[in-house]
Protein backbone atom coordinates (compact mmCIF):
# COMPACT_ATOMS: atom_id res chain seq x y z
CA UNK A 1 0.00 0.00 0.00
CA UNK A 2 3.04 2.48 0.39
CA UNK A 3 5.20 2.13 -2.31
CA UNK A 4 8.69 1.60 -1.75
CA UNK A 5 8.12 -0.79 1.43
CA UNK A 6 9.72 -3.86 1.91
CA UNK A 7 6.19 -5.30 2.77
CA UNK A 8 7.55 -9.20 2.97
CA UNK A 9 10.56 -8.73 4.98
CA UNK A 10 8.82 -6.67 7.80
CA UNK A 11 5.73 -9.36 7.72
CA UNK A 12 8.07 -12.12 8.08
CA UNK A 13 10.26 -9.95 10.74
CA UNK A 14 6.81 -8.80 12.98
CA UNK A 15 5.79 -12.39 12.49
CA UNK A 16 8.79 -13.96 13.39
CA UNK A 17 8.83 -13.90 17.68
CA UNK A 18 5.23 -15.73 17.40
CA UNK A 19 6.35 -18.26 14.94
CA UNK A 20 8.94 -19.00 16.77
CA UNK A 21 7.23 -20.09 20.16
CA UNK A 22 4.54 -21.29 17.72
CA UNK A 23 6.25 -23.97 15.91
CA UNK A 24 8.05 -24.66 19.12
CA UNK A 25 5.27 -25.52 21.55
CA UNK A 26 2.30 -26.22 18.90
CA UNK A 27 3.41 -27.22 15.97
CA UNK A 28 6.64 -29.40 16.64
CA UNK A 29 5.02 -31.33 19.72
CA UNK A 30 1.79 -31.99 17.46
CA UNK A 31 3.74 -33.57 15.19
CA UNK A 32 6.45 -35.57 17.91
CA UNK A 33 3.34 -36.62 19.69
CA UNK A 34 1.95 -38.30 16.66
CA UNK A 35 5.48 -39.55 15.80
CA UNK A 36 5.83 -41.03 19.83
CA UNK A 37 2.08 -42.59 19.05
CA UNK A 38 4.11 -45.21 17.01
CA UNK A 39 6.26 -45.85 19.79
CA UNK A 40 6.61 -48.24 22.85
CA UNK A 41 7.55 -45.92 25.47
CA UNK A 42 8.01 -45.72 29.21
CA UNK A 43 11.03 -42.85 29.04
CA UNK A 44 13.30 -44.65 30.91
CA UNK A 45 13.83 -47.20 28.84
CA UNK A 46 14.39 -46.64 24.74
CA UNK A 47 11.61 -46.05 22.31
CA UNK A 48 10.96 -48.84 20.31
CA UNK A 49 8.54 -48.69 17.22
CA UNK A 50 5.55 -51.02 16.87
CA UNK A 51 3.93 -49.37 14.14
CA UNK A 52 -0.06 -49.01 14.63
CA UNK A 53 -0.17 -51.66 17.89
CA UNK A 54 -0.78 -48.30 19.84
CA UNK A 55 -3.88 -47.47 17.93
CA UNK A 56 -4.76 -51.18 17.40
CA UNK A 57 -4.87 -52.10 21.43
CA UNK A 58 -6.75 -48.90 22.18
CA UNK A 59 -10.05 -50.48 19.98
CA UNK A 60 -10.17 -53.34 22.16
CA UNK A 61 -9.34 -51.48 25.65
CA UNK A 62 -12.32 -51.47 27.47
CA UNK A 63 -10.95 -48.67 30.12
CA UNK A 64 -10.57 -46.28 26.60
CA UNK A 65 -14.61 -46.73 26.37
CA UNK A 66 -15.59 -46.69 29.28
CA UNK A 67 -13.70 -43.32 29.61
CA UNK A 68 -14.80 -42.41 26.13
CA UNK A 69 -18.65 -43.25 27.03
CA UNK A 70 -17.92 -41.25 30.64
CA UNK A 71 -16.96 -38.06 28.90
CA UNK A 72 -19.63 -38.99 26.23
CA UNK A 73 -22.26 -39.18 29.54
CA UNK A 74 -20.52 -35.66 30.56
CA UNK A 75 -21.24 -33.94 27.28
CA UNK A 76 -24.72 -34.77 26.94
CA UNK A 77 -25.47 -33.91 30.24
CA UNK A 78 -23.91 -30.21 30.11
CA UNK A 79 -24.33 -29.57 26.71
CA UNK A 80 -28.62 -29.07 26.96
CA UNK A 81 -28.71 -27.63 30.43
CA UNK A 82 -25.69 -24.87 30.01
CA UNK A 83 -26.99 -23.67 26.64
CA UNK A 84 -30.52 -23.32 28.04
CA UNK A 85 -29.25 -21.73 31.27
CA UNK A 86 -27.01 -19.49 29.64
CA UNK A 87 -30.16 -18.35 27.05
CA UNK A 88 -32.39 -18.18 29.73
CA UNK A 89 -29.85 -15.99 32.25
CA UNK A 90 -29.26 -13.81 28.79
CA UNK A 91 -32.94 -13.31 28.18
CA UNK A 92 -32.82 -12.34 31.76
CA UNK A 93 -30.02 -9.46 32.02
CA UNK A 94 -31.37 -8.18 28.67
CA UNK A 95 -34.84 -7.36 29.52
CA UNK A 96 -36.60 -5.33 31.59
CA UNK A 97 -35.99 -6.70 35.12
CA UNK A 98 -34.76 -4.35 38.18
CA UNK A 99 -33.08 -6.88 39.22
CA UNK A 100 -31.15 -7.35 36.13
CA UNK A 101 -27.07 -5.35 36.65
CA UNK A 102 -26.87 -7.64 39.73
CA UNK A 103 -28.16 -10.67 37.90
CA UNK A 104 -25.13 -10.45 35.40
CA UNK A 105 -22.47 -10.09 38.09
CA UNK A 106 -24.03 -12.56 40.45
CA UNK A 107 -24.42 -15.37 37.64
CA UNK A 108 -21.10 -14.66 35.58
CA UNK A 109 -18.98 -14.13 38.63
CA UNK A 110 -18.44 -18.10 39.71
CA UNK A 111 -16.83 -18.04 36.07
CA UNK A 112 -13.58 -16.21 36.95
CA UNK A 113 -12.71 -18.86 40.22
CA UNK A 114 -10.81 -21.49 39.23
CA UNK A 115 -11.82 -24.94 38.58
CA UNK A 116 -9.75 -26.30 41.62
CA UNK A 117 -11.65 -23.74 43.96
CA UNK A 118 -15.00 -24.36 42.42
CA UNK A 119 -14.10 -28.29 42.32
CA UNK A 120 -13.24 -28.28 46.07
CA UNK A 121 -15.79 -26.00 47.03
CA UNK A 122 -18.21 -27.93 45.40
CA UNK A 123 -17.18 -31.53 46.82
CA UNK A 124 -17.16 -29.88 50.09
CA UNK A 125 -21.16 -28.85 49.95
CA UNK A 126 -21.78 -32.11 48.42
CA UNK A 127 -19.81 -33.97 51.01
CA UNK A 128 -21.59 -37.03 52.53
CA UNK A 129 -21.54 -36.48 56.14
CA UNK A 130 -21.39 -32.93 56.82
CA UNK A 131 -22.03 -31.36 53.56
CA UNK A 132 -24.34 -28.03 53.47
CA UNK A 133 -26.65 -30.24 50.90
CA UNK A 134 -27.46 -33.45 52.82
CA UNK A 135 -27.87 -31.19 55.94
CA UNK A 136 -30.57 -29.48 54.40
CA UNK A 137 -32.06 -32.74 53.14
CA UNK A 138 -31.96 -34.37 56.54
CA UNK A 139 -33.93 -30.71 57.70
CA UNK A 140 -36.19 -31.57 54.90
CA UNK A 141 -36.40 -35.25 56.39
CA UNK A 142 -34.94 -36.82 53.60
CA UNK A 143 -32.73 -39.12 53.91
CA UNK A 144 -29.06 -37.60 52.49
CA UNK A 145 -27.41 -38.49 49.15
CA UNK A 146 -24.17 -40.07 48.54
CA UNK A 147 -23.35 -37.55 45.98
CA UNK A 148 -20.19 -38.01 44.86
CA UNK A 149 -19.65 -41.26 45.74
CA UNK A 150 -22.76 -43.48 44.23
CA UNK A 151 -22.29 -44.29 41.00
CA UNK A 152 -25.73 -43.11 39.61
CA UNK A 153 -24.89 -39.24 41.12
CA UNK A 154 -21.48 -38.92 40.67
CA UNK A 155 -21.09 -37.68 37.01
CA UNK A 156 -24.36 -35.22 37.46
CA UNK A 157 -22.87 -33.82 40.45
CA UNK A 158 -19.89 -32.92 38.43
CA UNK A 159 -22.32 -31.68 35.74
CA UNK A 160 -23.93 -29.73 37.99
CA UNK A 161 -20.78 -28.02 39.62
CA UNK A 162 -20.11 -27.04 36.13
CA UNK A 163 -23.46 -25.75 35.08
CA UNK A 164 -23.19 -22.84 38.35
CA UNK A 165 -19.83 -22.44 37.19
CA UNK A 166 -19.68 -21.86 33.30
CA UNK A 167 -23.37 -20.89 32.73
CA UNK A 168 -21.98 -17.32 33.07
CA UNK A 169 -19.81 -17.90 30.01
CA UNK A 170 -22.84 -18.80 27.97
CA UNK A 171 -24.93 -16.06 29.35
CA UNK A 172 -21.99 -13.51 27.98
CA UNK A 173 -22.24 -14.92 24.38
CA UNK A 174 -25.89 -14.89 24.47
CA UNK A 175 -26.17 -11.30 25.63
CA UNK A 176 -23.80 -9.90 23.45
CA UNK A 177 -25.79 -11.73 20.63
CA UNK A 178 -29.73 -10.32 22.15
CA UNK A 179 -28.29 -6.90 22.43
CA UNK A 180 -27.43 -6.97 18.22
CA UNK A 181 -30.80 -7.78 18.00
CA UNK A 182 -32.88 -4.33 16.78
CA UNK A 183 -35.60 -2.75 18.86
CA UNK A 184 -37.41 -1.84 16.18
CA UNK A 185 -38.39 -5.43 15.93
CA UNK A 186 -39.67 -6.08 19.41
CA UNK A 187 -41.60 -2.60 19.16
CA UNK A 188 -43.60 -3.66 15.90
CA UNK A 189 -44.20 -6.87 17.39
CA UNK A 190 -45.54 -6.04 20.70
CA UNK A 191 -47.51 -3.39 18.57
CA UNK A 192 -49.11 -6.07 16.66
CA UNK A 193 -49.81 -7.94 20.31
CA UNK A 194 -47.06 -10.54 20.22
CA UNK A 195 -46.54 -11.57 24.17
CA UNK A 196 -43.04 -12.32 25.71
CA UNK A 197 -43.04 -15.69 24.72
CA UNK A 198 -44.32 -15.10 21.07
CA UNK A 199 -41.36 -12.60 21.15
CA UNK A 200 -38.57 -15.19 22.53
CA UNK A 201 -39.46 -17.38 20.42
CA UNK A 202 -40.01 -16.29 16.84
CA UNK A 203 -37.67 -13.02 17.13
CA UNK A 204 -34.82 -13.77 19.98
CA UNK A 205 -34.06 -17.24 19.21
CA UNK A 206 -34.25 -17.05 15.16
CA UNK A 207 -31.68 -14.42 15.44
CA UNK A 208 -29.54 -15.52 17.99
CA UNK A 209 -29.17 -18.54 15.96
CA UNK A 210 -25.29 -17.80 14.91
CA UNK A 211 -24.22 -17.41 18.78
CA UNK A 212 -26.29 -20.35 19.32
CA UNK A 213 -23.98 -22.27 17.06
CA UNK A 214 -21.04 -20.68 18.72
CA UNK A 215 -22.25 -21.63 22.09
CA UNK A 216 -23.00 -25.11 20.64
CA UNK A 217 -19.77 -25.55 19.59
CA UNK A 218 -17.27 -24.03 22.62
CA UNK A 219 -19.84 -26.25 24.92
CA UNK A 220 -18.83 -29.14 23.48
CA UNK A 221 -15.52 -28.93 22.67
CA UNK A 222 -14.54 -27.62 26.24
CA UNK A 223 -17.45 -30.47 27.64
CA UNK A 224 -15.02 -33.19 25.20
CA UNK A 225 -12.05 -32.10 27.29
CA UNK A 226 -13.56 -32.26 30.50
CA UNK A 227 -10.84 -33.59 33.12
CA UNK A 228 -10.17 -30.85 36.75
CA UNK A 229 -13.41 -30.99 37.86
CA UNK A 230 -13.84 -34.52 37.64
CA UNK A 231 -9.95 -35.51 38.99
CA UNK A 232 -11.22 -33.09 41.84
CA UNK A 233 -14.51 -33.70 42.94
CA UNK A 234 -14.51 -37.80 42.35
CA UNK A 235 -11.11 -38.28 41.22
CA UNK A 236 -12.90 -40.87 38.53
CA UNK A 237 -15.04 -42.96 41.15
CA UNK A 238 -16.44 -45.10 42.62
CA UNK A 239 -15.14 -47.44 40.86
CA UNK A 240 -13.88 -45.98 37.73
CA UNK A 241 -17.61 -45.12 36.67
CA UNK A 242 -16.56 -41.32 36.20
CA UNK A 243 -13.53 -42.03 34.87
CA UNK A 244 -12.78 -39.49 31.43
CA UNK A 245 -11.17 -39.92 28.19
CA UNK A 246 -8.44 -36.95 29.14
CA UNK A 247 -7.64 -38.74 32.90
CA UNK A 248 -7.20 -41.99 31.21
CA UNK A 249 -4.78 -40.24 28.45
CA UNK A 250 -3.22 -38.53 31.35
CA UNK A 251 -3.18 -41.62 33.65
CA UNK A 252 -1.67 -43.65 31.30
CA UNK A 253 1.00 -40.98 30.48
CA UNK A 254 2.11 -39.91 34.01
CA UNK A 255 1.02 -42.49 36.16
CA UNK A 256 1.97 -45.49 34.00
CA UNK A 257 4.51 -43.96 31.65
CA UNK A 258 2.99 -45.50 28.67
CA UNK A 259 3.66 -42.26 26.78
CA UNK A 260 3.05 -43.76 23.13
CA UNK A 261 -0.29 -45.14 23.88
CA UNK A 262 -1.13 -42.14 25.59
CA UNK A 263 -0.57 -40.17 23.02
CA UNK A 264 -2.06 -42.22 20.71
CA UNK A 265 -5.29 -41.47 23.06
CA UNK A 266 -5.01 -37.86 22.52
CA UNK A 267 -4.87 -38.23 18.65
CA UNK A 268 -7.89 -40.13 19.25
CA UNK A 269 -9.54 -37.58 20.99
CA UNK A 270 -8.43 -34.85 18.75
CA UNK A 271 -10.00 -37.01 15.92
CA UNK A 272 -12.98 -36.79 17.38
CA UNK A 273 -13.17 -33.38 18.89
CA UNK A 274 -13.00 -32.44 14.66
CA UNK A 275 -15.01 -34.49 13.41
CA UNK A 276 -17.71 -33.50 16.07
CA UNK A 277 -17.12 -30.09 14.91
CA UNK A 278 -16.75 -30.13 11.10
CA UNK A 279 -20.44 -32.01 11.39
CA UNK A 280 -21.52 -29.71 13.27
CA UNK A 281 -20.49 -26.28 11.30
CA UNK A 282 -21.98 -29.07 8.07
CA UNK A 283 -24.95 -29.88 9.53
CA UNK A 284 -26.16 -26.12 11.64
CA UNK A 285 -24.44 -24.25 8.63
CA UNK A 286 -26.94 -25.74 5.81
CA UNK A 287 -29.77 -25.18 8.14
CA UNK A 288 -28.73 -21.58 8.68
CA UNK A 289 -28.90 -20.81 4.90
CA UNK A 290 -31.82 -22.47 4.17
CA UNK B 1 -50.12 -9.35 35.15
CA UNK B 2 -49.06 -8.42 38.32
CA UNK B 3 -49.18 -11.78 40.09
CA UNK B 4 -47.05 -12.66 36.97
CA UNK B 5 -44.72 -9.93 37.15
CA UNK B 6 -43.97 -11.26 40.77
CA UNK B 7 -43.27 -14.67 40.58
CA UNK B 8 -40.49 -13.70 37.88
CA UNK B 9 -39.23 -11.33 40.63
CA UNK B 10 -39.05 -14.64 42.91
CA UNK B 11 -37.68 -17.04 40.69
CA UNK B 12 -34.90 -14.13 39.62
CA UNK B 13 -33.87 -13.70 43.05
CA UNK B 14 -33.79 -17.83 43.93
CA UNK B 15 -31.48 -18.10 41.42
CA UNK B 16 -29.47 -14.99 42.60
CA UNK B 17 -29.42 -17.03 45.86
CA UNK B 18 -28.54 -20.28 44.50
CA UNK B 19 -25.80 -18.60 42.59
CA UNK B 20 -24.31 -16.88 45.51
CA UNK B 21 -24.89 -19.77 47.95
CA UNK B 22 -22.01 -21.45 47.28
CA UNK B 23 -19.67 -18.67 47.54
CA UNK B 24 -21.06 -17.23 50.71
CA UNK B 25 -20.81 -21.27 52.07
CA UNK B 26 -16.87 -20.78 51.07
CA UNK B 27 -16.39 -17.93 53.15
CA UNK B 28 -19.00 -19.12 56.12
CA UNK B 29 -17.16 -22.14 56.48
CA UNK B 30 -13.71 -20.52 56.41
CA UNK B 31 -14.32 -18.98 59.37
CA UNK B 32 -15.78 -22.02 61.53
CA UNK B 33 -14.03 -23.95 63.85
CA UNK B 34 -12.91 -27.54 62.59
CA UNK B 35 -15.17 -28.56 65.26
CA UNK B 36 -18.16 -26.84 64.86
CA UNK B 37 -17.28 -28.23 60.57
CA UNK B 38 -17.40 -31.65 61.31
CA UNK B 39 -20.52 -32.35 63.96
CA UNK B 40 -23.60 -33.75 64.37
CA UNK B 41 -25.35 -30.71 65.15
CA UNK B 42 -25.64 -28.42 61.71
CA UNK B 43 -25.12 -24.54 62.61
CA UNK B 44 -25.18 -22.19 59.48
CA UNK B 45 -23.22 -19.05 60.91
CA UNK B 46 -20.03 -19.90 62.79
CA UNK B 47 -20.47 -20.08 66.38
CA UNK B 48 -17.26 -18.49 67.00
CA UNK B 49 -16.43 -16.57 64.22
CA UNK B 50 -12.06 -16.91 63.49
CA UNK B 51 -9.15 -16.15 61.31
CA UNK B 52 -7.85 -19.50 62.48
CA UNK B 53 -7.94 -21.30 59.45
CA UNK B 54 -5.90 -18.21 57.76
CA UNK B 55 -3.34 -18.49 59.80
CA UNK B 56 -3.11 -22.11 59.46
CA UNK B 57 -3.50 -21.57 55.92
CA UNK B 58 -0.47 -19.24 55.98
CA UNK B 59 1.79 -20.40 58.43
CA UNK B 60 1.34 -24.42 58.25
CA UNK B 61 0.79 -24.83 54.55
CA UNK B 62 2.78 -23.34 51.39
CA UNK B 63 -0.39 -21.77 49.96
CA UNK B 64 2.29 -18.36 49.95
CA UNK B 65 4.89 -20.28 47.84
CA UNK B 66 1.95 -21.58 45.83
CA UNK B 67 0.52 -17.91 45.40
CA UNK B 68 3.91 -16.08 44.25
CA UNK B 69 4.69 -19.29 41.91
CA UNK B 70 1.32 -18.46 39.81
CA UNK B 71 1.69 -15.29 40.26
CA UNK B 72 5.32 -15.74 38.23
CA UNK B 73 3.72 -18.22 35.60
CA UNK B 74 0.73 -16.03 35.00
CA UNK B 75 2.98 -12.52 34.85
CA UNK B 76 5.61 -14.36 32.34
CA UNK B 77 2.84 -15.84 30.23
CA UNK B 78 0.94 -12.31 30.16
CA UNK B 79 3.98 -10.52 28.64
CA UNK B 80 5.34 -12.77 26.53
CA UNK B 81 2.43 -13.59 25.05
CA UNK B 82 1.78 -9.97 24.25
CA UNK B 83 5.66 -9.41 22.91
CA UNK B 84 4.65 -12.20 20.61
CA UNK B 85 1.08 -12.05 19.52
CA UNK B 86 1.48 -7.91 19.10
CA UNK B 87 3.86 -7.99 16.43
CA UNK B 88 2.43 -10.83 14.27
CA UNK B 89 -1.17 -9.02 14.58
CA UNK B 90 0.05 -5.97 13.27
CA UNK B 91 1.55 -7.76 10.44
CA UNK B 92 -1.62 -9.59 9.64
CA UNK B 93 -3.69 -6.11 10.23
CA UNK B 94 -1.61 -3.86 8.53
CA UNK B 95 1.50 -5.46 6.10
CA UNK B 96 0.05 -6.98 2.99
CA UNK B 97 2.62 -9.20 2.78
CA UNK B 98 2.77 -12.35 0.65
CA UNK B 99 1.41 -16.20 2.42
CA UNK B 100 -0.16 -13.44 5.15
CA UNK B 101 -4.12 -15.17 4.78
CA UNK B 102 -2.55 -18.52 4.53
CA UNK B 103 -0.39 -17.96 7.44
CA UNK B 104 -3.39 -16.33 9.29
CA UNK B 105 -5.32 -19.57 8.83
CA UNK B 106 -2.64 -21.64 9.96
CA UNK B 107 -2.23 -19.73 13.53
CA UNK B 108 -5.92 -19.71 13.67
CA UNK B 109 -6.17 -23.23 13.45
CA UNK B 110 -4.03 -23.76 16.45
CA UNK B 111 -7.08 -22.78 18.79
CA UNK B 112 -8.98 -26.27 17.14
CA UNK B 113 -6.04 -28.06 18.79
CA UNK B 114 -7.15 -29.59 22.27
CA UNK B 115 -4.28 -28.86 24.50
CA UNK B 116 -4.06 -32.63 25.91
CA UNK B 117 -2.66 -33.85 22.09
CA UNK B 118 0.28 -31.76 23.82
CA UNK B 119 0.48 -32.97 27.13
CA UNK B 120 2.86 -35.65 26.07
CA UNK B 121 4.97 -34.87 23.85
CA UNK B 122 5.24 -31.27 25.41
CA UNK B 123 6.70 -32.99 28.88
CA UNK B 124 9.15 -35.26 26.52
CA UNK B 125 10.01 -31.93 25.19
CA UNK B 126 10.64 -30.40 28.20
CA UNK B 127 12.06 -33.49 29.93
CA UNK B 128 15.20 -33.41 27.27
CA UNK B 129 15.93 -29.41 27.92
CA UNK B 130 16.24 -30.34 31.72
CA UNK B 131 13.23 -28.26 32.12
CA UNK B 132 10.54 -30.32 34.03
CA UNK B 133 10.10 -29.42 37.91
CA UNK B 134 10.39 -25.33 36.79
CA UNK B 135 8.17 -22.46 36.54
CA UNK B 136 9.46 -21.67 32.84
CA UNK B 137 7.81 -25.32 32.02
CA UNK B 138 4.52 -24.19 33.16
CA UNK B 139 4.21 -20.95 31.50
CA UNK B 140 6.54 -21.46 28.14
CA UNK B 141 3.87 -23.66 26.30
CA UNK B 142 1.19 -21.19 27.26
CA UNK B 143 2.80 -17.85 25.28
CA UNK B 144 1.17 -18.78 22.03
CA UNK B 145 -2.36 -17.49 22.36
CA UNK B 146 -3.83 -17.31 18.77
CA UNK B 147 -6.96 -15.89 19.99
CA UNK B 148 -5.23 -13.05 21.67
CA UNK B 149 -3.67 -12.30 17.67
CA UNK B 150 -7.28 -12.33 16.66
CA UNK B 151 -8.19 -9.77 19.08
CA UNK B 152 -5.74 -7.07 18.31
CA UNK B 153 -5.60 -7.76 14.61
CA UNK B 154 -9.81 -6.75 14.95
CA UNK B 155 -8.28 -3.49 17.04
CA UNK B 156 -5.14 -2.70 14.35
CA UNK B 157 -7.52 -2.85 11.30
CA UNK B 158 -9.21 -0.30 12.73
CA UNK B 159 -7.01 2.07 13.33
CA UNK B 160 -6.87 4.48 10.48
CA UNK B 161 -4.09 3.88 7.57
CA UNK B 162 -3.31 7.66 7.12
CA UNK B 163 -1.76 8.01 10.39
CA UNK B 164 0.85 5.27 9.18
CA UNK B 165 1.56 6.81 5.63
CA UNK B 166 2.15 9.88 7.52
CA UNK B 167 4.52 8.88 9.43
CA UNK B 168 6.13 6.81 6.58
CA UNK B 169 6.34 9.94 4.69
CA UNK B 170 8.23 11.89 7.74
CA UNK B 171 10.70 9.06 7.33
CA UNK B 172 9.48 6.51 9.85
CA UNK B 173 10.56 2.82 9.25
CA UNK B 174 7.97 -0.08 10.29
CA UNK B 175 9.11 -0.86 14.04
CA UNK B 176 9.05 3.15 15.07
CA UNK B 177 5.30 2.77 13.45
CA UNK B 178 4.53 -0.52 15.60
CA UNK B 179 5.52 1.30 18.93
CA UNK B 180 5.21 5.07 18.45
CA UNK B 181 1.53 4.61 17.02
CA UNK B 182 0.26 0.85 16.74
CA UNK B 183 1.13 0.02 20.34
CA UNK B 184 -0.23 2.95 21.71
CA UNK B 185 -3.39 3.60 20.29
CA UNK B 186 -3.99 -0.35 20.63
CA UNK B 187 -3.70 -0.33 24.57
CA UNK B 188 -7.28 -1.15 25.37
CA UNK B 189 -7.35 -4.31 22.91
CA UNK B 190 -3.82 -5.30 24.49
CA UNK B 191 -5.16 -4.82 28.18
CA UNK B 192 -8.22 -7.32 27.11
CA UNK B 193 -5.51 -9.85 25.68
CA UNK B 194 -3.43 -9.59 29.44
CA UNK B 195 -6.35 -10.17 31.44
CA UNK B 196 -7.68 -12.85 29.31
CA UNK B 197 -4.06 -14.23 29.19
CA UNK B 198 -3.27 -14.03 32.45
CA UNK B 199 -6.81 -15.23 33.81
CA UNK B 200 -5.78 -18.31 31.44
CA UNK B 201 -2.55 -19.32 33.09
CA UNK B 202 -3.70 -18.40 36.62
CA UNK B 203 -6.35 -21.22 36.16
CA UNK B 204 -4.42 -23.88 34.36
CA UNK B 205 -4.69 -26.71 35.76
CA UNK B 206 -3.33 -30.17 34.00
CA UNK B 207 0.21 -28.82 32.97
CA UNK B 208 0.93 -27.67 36.16
CA UNK B 209 0.03 -30.89 37.48
CA UNK B 210 2.23 -32.85 35.02
CA UNK B 211 5.31 -30.48 34.57
CA UNK B 212 5.50 -29.51 38.20
CA UNK B 213 6.45 -32.12 40.80
CA UNK B 214 7.66 -30.75 43.92
CA UNK B 215 4.81 -29.48 46.06
CA UNK B 216 6.92 -25.89 46.81
CA UNK B 217 7.23 -25.26 43.48
CA UNK B 218 2.99 -26.21 42.32
CA UNK B 219 1.03 -23.05 40.96
CA UNK B 220 -2.15 -22.16 43.38
CA UNK B 221 -4.27 -24.48 41.50
CA UNK B 222 -2.25 -27.59 41.67
CA UNK B 223 -1.48 -26.73 45.30
CA UNK B 224 -5.90 -26.59 46.07
CA UNK B 225 -6.22 -29.73 44.50
CA UNK B 226 -3.67 -31.07 46.60
CA UNK B 227 -5.06 -29.69 49.68
CA UNK B 228 -7.86 -32.30 49.38
CA UNK B 229 -5.18 -35.37 49.49
CA UNK B 230 -3.12 -34.03 52.46
CA UNK B 231 -6.03 -31.88 54.46
CA UNK B 232 -8.56 -34.62 54.13
CA UNK B 233 -11.36 -33.96 56.22
CA UNK B 234 -10.21 -30.18 57.54
CA UNK B 235 -12.86 -28.70 55.34
CA UNK B 236 -12.48 -25.39 57.10
CA UNK B 237 -9.18 -25.00 56.47
CA UNK B 238 -9.57 -26.08 52.81
CA UNK B 239 -12.45 -23.26 52.51
CA UNK B 240 -10.04 -20.87 53.78
CA UNK B 241 -6.88 -21.81 51.25
CA UNK B 242 -9.64 -21.55 48.52
CA UNK B 243 -11.01 -18.24 49.31
CA UNK B 244 -6.79 -17.17 49.83
CA UNK B 245 -6.44 -18.46 46.74
CA UNK B 246 -9.69 -16.63 44.99
CA UNK B 247 -8.24 -12.96 45.71
CA UNK B 248 -6.32 -12.24 42.80
CA UNK B 249 -9.40 -13.18 40.45
CA UNK B 250 -11.88 -11.31 42.42
CA UNK B 251 -9.71 -8.27 42.36
CA UNK B 252 -9.31 -8.65 38.53
CA UNK B 253 -13.23 -8.66 38.57
CA UNK B 254 -13.67 -5.79 40.60
CA UNK B 255 -11.03 -3.45 38.61
CA UNK B 256 -11.66 -5.64 34.83
CA UNK B 257 -14.54 -6.75 34.97
CA UNK B 258 -15.84 -4.43 32.12
CA UNK B 259 -12.94 -5.88 30.33
CA UNK B 260 -13.06 -9.46 30.90
CA UNK B 261 -16.84 -9.72 30.02
CA UNK B 262 -16.24 -7.67 26.32
CA UNK B 263 -12.87 -10.32 25.88
CA UNK B 264 -15.13 -12.96 26.22
CA UNK B 265 -18.01 -11.97 24.11
CA UNK B 266 -15.67 -10.73 21.02
CA UNK B 267 -13.41 -13.72 21.38
CA UNK B 268 -15.38 -16.52 22.89
CA UNK B 269 -12.92 -17.86 24.80
CA UNK B 270 -13.45 -20.31 27.03
CA UNK B 271 -11.12 -20.98 30.10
Amino acid sequence: MIPGNKDTRDGIAFSLPFLVVYIAFMIYPLLSGLYVSFFKWDILSSASFIGLDNYKVLFTDEKFYSSLWHTLQFVLMTTPSLLLVGFLMALAITGKSPLKGLMENVFFFPYIFSMTVVSTLWAWIMQKDWGVLNQVLMMLDKSPVSWLTNENYAMWSVALTTLWWTAGFNMVLFGAGIKQIPKEIYESASIDGATYWQEVRHITIPLVSSTTVLCLILQIIASFNVFGQVYVMTGGGPHGTTRVLVQYIYETGFKYYKMGYSAAMSYILFLIIMLVSVLQYALLGRKENT
Amino acid sequence: MKSKKLIIRTLELLFIALWVFPLAWMLITSLKLEEEVITKTFTFWPQNPSLANYIKAFTSTYIVNWMGNSFIVSLFAMLLTLAVDAPIAYAFAKIPFKGRNVLFWLVMGGMMVPFQVLIVPLYLQFNSYGLVNTLAAAYLPRIALPIGIFILKQFYEGIPSDLEEAAFIDGANRARIFFKIIVPLGQSAMATVIILSFINAWNDFLWPLIVINDTIKYTITVGIANFQGTHGTQYSLIMAGATVASIPQILFYIFFRKKIIAGIATSGMKG
